[in-house]
């Protein structure tokens, strides 16, 4: 590595790409387990989806089996309840919501103009997390344990009480372990799709797609805490009696479903937004325009985004709430329609001022059309209360969501696949056999599921086992078991046609299909590092602008050419302007992620066959690999040791205040807060609603114990936010015995809060009251100790001199932990001290 | 209800079949005339202001209008000219219901997997579960309402006509959620008062089933109630047994015979049901027990 | 207080959270409200707990409508990137009050607590 001049002018392309195949290359043999590149992760993510698809899928046939004919003995009940259970647990978290994120992770880079995501080791934890969530979910399955209580697992059908086996257990512990993964995608695509874009690409010259998936991803990191805070609630519920859902001790079991939906729905449109982000970005391109309309798209994206946080209640409208309420929320749900009606003109009037041409992703986008407008409209009617009370539960709702999830996302994806084949394979696809695999999916999807409203309208319920010949029903359940056939083998077609195409496809051109946006600058098939060199945006048609970019990007011709450094670098971009702010460089292969996963797979094993000091073992060893993971950073020698850029460059992300980290942080921590607020819906619902809530006339937790704890935390926080703004004036005297200092307050606190637990003496077992309690006490403790933790090695590199005044990155990082632990504590306080002695234990 | 849904699905297949041919006739509408920039964007913001935000606005403002108002129906509101309306109670258990008449003349009445209702006048349910989430549901009648541990929901219906309606449980409630079928019949009020009445005194008994009687008591009175000989709560109470349409929540077609055969075979008629297995009793146990149970009718 | 440009990208955001913001208030206050002291059927819907969520519906209403119409004369004097932001925050927060309003109606006919 050898640090010559960099300058715009041509080199030798063969020459740039071996200097950057040497730094960016993906290790073989054993040593693949630490790749951690975008590109090969997202396509294992991908391929993994697919294999969960096809078990998901059998699954369903098993169900049509089943229903086909009358009185049918094919399974018993018990089966029976768990394969449609896994049926609908493994499409959703298995193969929808990875699936895209897959997609998204190895297209997004690409299109931005960036060579990897920016925390590509989360990526790769992301996906072991994923990897092993899943095996163990599926395994329950073959050991016939798998959950049996329905995909949202109302308590109490999945409580201890009446689910005593160790299916709630798989569902609840491996969804948990998935959703890690879905959050750390949901956390870094966030950040890459606002700090990473390529100079010039301003926020209003962003491919639609990037605003989709920042839209999808914004609502993962939102939507999915409420469900990890229900799932641990639950699973402590079985495991050690704290009783939130137990309506004797004064849970309420409605308070599942209320934390279930509040992730249920949003995730309804965190698959369905991706999807829509394709449609969006093939339809330009076969009608050879631009889309007409960016700012309205944006607009209805948005408001998507938001709206479908305020609808979880109509999954819930027959449990007895409000009219009132349930007016609110049923208009709240009609209104979705309007930003989806906005896109669908969007793409009909691109269309109709455009010259379209009929490939064969067009007809996936057309198929996407008829059912999912076909979907939207039966929700539009499941949206009114009195219509909804008929159907609910019904076959008629089983067949609306399918016309939703599966037209709304699964054709829409195959559109992608095969549009971006080329961007896999290199390759074409072929025509032919992906018609036939179309029309057989398309018509056996109809015939399957046009079918079911009907047989939902004749009263079928869904969910159960077999009917009657009596009811009438057999002709329509036998119709629908055949059209199901028939869409497995479309399905089976367009794998083929798909495996087939990596060996006979005709090799593709450049940008094969003349489209506008960056990822087609790409060689194809792709190389690990994207792009040789960095373009300038000035449009948001890239390469209809200049579609010579294949070729310039490849001879250096453009910004941050090659890896003089040796280091993985790409650029930090301002969020708005696409202005450039920093060079960012990422770590590289590392067995760090793929080690955390294993041991969190081990803390997920030990907790399911209940051996706790086990787990408690496995999970300290995968916090130790977690902390030792972050060690490599800075100006640690695998990191960035010296600050070197080239000429003309920005500088270093690491010597900044303001790089990708702490948006990773802040992102994170949004995270966290929702996840936060979701336990404080937890305290206030039960509380209020909760039909037998008992409160103590006096808290059991000593006030001045909790003040004390309190002011040693803002002590803390205080103290570090004024060496971090020491460090922005390039002032680092007394940064390490001020770090140590902060950690003896940091562990004050947490001393207090011990105390203050071991001396409440709660009963965590008997009320539902002091499980609450305690489950918050809990939280802010181990806030606490992470932020102590974190200042503590703060302090230790500060003495390796990792962290100075010239690398003054990290304790930015750290404060603002302490900033969130502040806050949340002093709520915590109010919330559940301070409030019901103001208010009174009765309420 | 049923104008409601046939609008909406007539509409909704308007709706379907103009976009979908719209978008056909935007794929085939072949080469085209080259508009300036302006006439394109004057063309675009019509689609979109038209379908994308008039369409589903006006659409959803009618449809609420509609809506909102077609469900106060169901609301127990209290009725105009201080009437009262009828009370049933019925409870969900794993996998039968249960089903009360605390307001009936004479004392509560009490029976199961059956609900007998008067016709013409609203009908207040209501209802909650025993052990898990079930929904109370008379497909018929109207909507439907979850019956939750710990809670009472309330829902008015009424039926318009005489007869018999099916009903089931419409809440996956665990392993037998498929056989939990309510048999529902409406009938004029003074039929309902009669039906009730009967139902007031326990059941006669004769000296020829003492023996069956026995074995009840030792083997079937701490989970089931009869009037009058035991009062076990667990499972579905048998007083008039005798005199309904099914065993097992609809499971088995009640006729001369069929509760000895349920006795014999009810974990295979309907698998993981709380009732233990029988076969430590012989034949002729169970046969004689069956003969009684048959003559419980009020 | 310092002044938020019309044309900074949060706006794209604060609309929709403040209807976010209203919905949890009319959502949670209507529970706590029938969970603490709720009315008599016989009123219908004329309590106060209709009137104050219709007067916070209004007031949401019109907070929101202000904020479109100032983005949109911000949008006006602007091109490029500042106008792509201003324009499509005032998109937004029209969209949120009329959301608000749309969702905000059924306190005029629907009895709180039942």
């Amino acid at each position: 590595m050898s640090e010559t001049a960099h300058t715009a002018t041509p080199q030798d392309p063969q020459r740039l790409h071996e200097e950057m195949q040497e730094v960016w290359g993906n290790p073989r043999g054993l040593k693949a387990l630490t790749i951690v590149n975008h590109t090969t992760l997202g396509l294992r993510f991908m391929v993994t989806g697919m294999v969960f698809f096809l078990i998901g899928g059998i699954l369903a046939m098993l169900v049509r089996t089943q229903l086909a004919f009358p009185d049918q003995e094919f399974m018993s009940p018990e089966i029976y309840n768990q394969v449609f259970t896994m049926h609908g647990t493994v499409m959703m978290f298995l193969f929808a919501i990875p699936m895209l994120e897959g997609l998204a992770i190895y297209m997004i880079p690409k299109m931005i103009g960036a060579r990897d995501l920016v925390c590509p080791r989360l990526t790769s934890l992301g996906y072991w997390c994923y990897l092993f969530g899943g095996i163990i979910l599926v395994s329950s399955l073959f050991l016939e344990m798998a959950p049996d209580s329905g995909w949202f697992m109302y308590t109490p059908l999945s409580s201890g009480e009446f689910a005593p086996g160790p299916g709630s257990d798989f569902w609840l512990l491996g969804i948990t372990f998935i959703e890690i993964s879905a959050l750390s995608a949901g956390v870094e695509l966030v950040v890459s799709i606002l700090r990473t874009r390529t100079r010039g690409m301003s926020l209003d010259k962003m491919p639609l797609f990037a605003w989709y998936i920042l839209a999808m991803a914004l609502m993962i990191v939102v939507g999915f805490p409420p469900l990890i805070l229900a799932s641990i609630m639950l699973e402590l519920e079985r495991a050690v009696g704290m009783p939130f859902f137990e309506v004797a001790a004064g849970g309420d079991p409605i308070l599942w479903q209320h934390l279930f939906w509040l992730f249920g729905h949003p995730e309804v449109y965190i698959i369905f937004l991706p999807a829509a982000g394709i449609v969006s970005t093939l339809i330009p391109v076969f009608a050879g325009r631009p889309i007409v309309g960016y700012r309205w798209v944006v607009v209805a994206i948005i408001v998507t985004g938001f709206i479908s946080f305020g609808l979880w209640v109509h999954h819930m409208f027959t449990v007895g709430i409000p009219q009132l309420a349930q007016a609110f929320f049923s208009a709240a749900s009609m209104l979705v329609a309007v930003p989806t009606a906005i896109q669908v003109f969007v793409w009909l009037a691109t269309l109709w001022l455009g010259r379209p041409v009929m490939k064969l992703p067009m007809l996936w986008i057309l198929g996407f059309l008829i059912i999912f407008v076909c979907g939207g409209l039966t929700g539009v009617m499941l949206a009114l209360v009195p219509f909804n009370w008929q159907v609910h539960d019904t076959h008629f709702v089983v067949a609306h969501m399918h016309y939703v999830l599966v037209g709304g996302m699964l054709f829409p994806l195959m559109a992608g696949l095969y549009y971006w084949l080329p961007l896999f394979s290199g390759r074409m696809p072929s025509e032919r056999l992906g018609r036939w695999g179309f029309w057989l999916t398309f018509l056996g999807f109809n015939a399957t599921f046009l079918i079911m409203h009907w047989t939902g309208l004749l009263g079928m319920p869904r969910r159960i086992y077999t009917y009657e010949t009596v009811m009438g029903w057999e002709i329509f359940n036998l119709l629908s078991s055949i059209g199901g056939f028939v869409m497995s083998a479309g399905i089976a077609m367009v794998l083929l046609d798909i495996a087939l195409h990596f060996r006979f496809g005709r090799p593709a051109p450049r940008n094969p299909w003349n489209a506008d946006t960056l990822e087609w600058a790409n060689t194809l098939p792709p190389s690990p590092y994207n792009l040789v060199s960095l373009p300038t945006v000035h449009s948001r048609h890239p390469m209809w602008d200049d579609p010579d970019l294949p070729r310039s990007t490849a001879a250096g011709e453009h910004g941050l050419p090659g890896a003089p450094f040796g280091r993985r670098e790409l650029w930090g971009s301002d969020p708005l302007t696409g202005k450039l702010r920093e060079v960012i460089h990422i770590p590289t292969s590392s067995w760090w992620p793929f080690l955390a996963a294993a041991a969190l797979a081990v803390v997920c094993v030990c907790l399911l066959v209940r051996m706790y000091p086990l787990a408690g073992i496995a999970t300290l060893t995968a916090v130790g690999l977690l902390l030792r993971w972050s060690w490599e950073n800075g100006a640690h020698p695998r990191a960035a040791p010296d600050a070197r850029v080239a000429p003309g460059e920005p500088p270093l992300h690491s010597r900044t205040m303001d790089g990708p980290g702490l948006w990773a942080m802040s992102i994170a921590l949004l995270a966290n807060g929702s996840f936060f607020l979701s336990y404080l819906f937890g305290w206030f619902y039960l509380w209020t609603v909760s039909p037998e809530w008992r409160m103590p006339d006096t808290s059991p937790l000593s006030l001045p114990m909790m003040l004390m704890a309190g002011v040693a935390l803002s002590a803390g926080a205080v103290w570090l936010e004024k060496l971090v703004n020491g460090l922005r004036r390039q002032d680092d005297r007394g940064l390490a015995s001020g770090m140590l200092a902060i950690t003896l307050l940091g562990g004050a606190q947490v001393a207090l809060l011990v105390w203050v637990i071991w001396q409440a003496d709660l009963a965590a077992t008997e009320t539902a009251h002091d499980a609450v309690l305690l489950l918050g006490l809990i939280y802010v403790l181990l806030h606490g100790a992470l932020g102590a933790t974190l200042t503590l090695l703060q302090a230790l590199r500060v003495g390796y001199g990792y962290v100075s005044a010239e690398v003054p990155f990290e304790p930015a990082v750290v404060a603002r932990l302490w900033r969130y632990n502040l806050v949340v504590y002093w709520i915590v306080l109010f919330a559940v001290v301070v409030m019901p002695m103001w208010l009174g234990g009765g309420a | 209800m049923a104008w409601l849904w046939w609008g909406m699905l007539a509409f909704s297949t308007v709706v379907l079949v103009v976009i979908t041919a719209l978008w056909l006739y935007a794929f085939r509408g072949g080469r085209r005339v080259d508009r300036s920039s302006r006439d394109e964007q004057r063309i675009a913001r019509r689609w979109i202001i038209g379908g994308g935000l008039l369409l589903p606005g006006l659409s959803i403002v009618v449809l609420l209008a509609f809506g909102v108002p077609a469900g106060q129906r169901m609301l127990p509101l209290p009725l105009p000219d201080g009437q009262q309306a009828e009370r049933i109670e019925v409870i969900g258990h794993q996998w039968w219901w249960e089903v009360r008449y605390p307001e009936a003349e004479g004392g509560e009445v009490v029976t199961s997997n059956q609900l007998v209702m008067p016709v013409g006048e609203p009908v207040d349910f209501h209802v909650t579960g025993e052990d898990v989430i079930h929904a109370f549901w008379i497909p018929r009648l109207g909507g439907k309402i979850d019956m939750i541990p710990g809670r009472t929901n309330v829902i008015r219906l009424e039926a318009d006509f005489a007869g018999v309606f099916g009903a089931q449980c419409a809440e996956f409630c665990g392993a037998q959620h498929t056989n939990m079928q309510l048999h529902v019949e409406a009938m004029p009020r003074d039929d309902f008062e009669a039906w009730l009445a009967e139902r007031q005194a326990p059941p006669e008994q004769s000296d020829d089933h003492a023996a069956a009687r026995e074995t009840f008591v030792e083997h079937c009175a701490s989970c089931h109630r009869v009037a009058g000989v035991s009062d076990g709560q667990l499972g579905p109470d048998l007083s008039d047994i005798g005199d309904r349409v099914s065993l097992g929540a609809g499971r088995l077609a009640m006729e001369e015979g069929a509760i000895s055969y349920w006795l014999r075979h009810h974990q295979q008629l309907k698998p993981g049901n709380r009732m233990p297995s029988h076969d430590h009793l012989d034949a002729e146990t169970l046969d004689a027990l069956g003969a009684w149970l048959e003559t419980l009718s009020p | 207080m310092m002044r938020l440009a019309l044309t900074h990208p949060l706006h794209l955001v604060i609309g929709l959270t403040l209807w976010s913001l209203w919905f949890v208030a009319i959502y949670g206050g209507l529970s706590v409200a029938c969970a603490v002291a709720p009315p008599a059927p016989a009123q219908g819907a004329l309590t106060a707990i209709n009137g104050v969520l219709g007067l916070l519906t209004a007031a949401t209403t019109a907070l929101l409508a202000w904020l479109a119409w100032a983005c949109l004369q911000a949008a006006r004097d602007e091109l490029g990137r500042p106008r792509f932001v201003a324009a499509v925050s005032a998109g937004l927060y029209l969209f949120s009050a009329v959301s608000t309003l749309f969702v905000g109606i059924p306190v005029i006919g629907v009895p709180p607590c039942l």
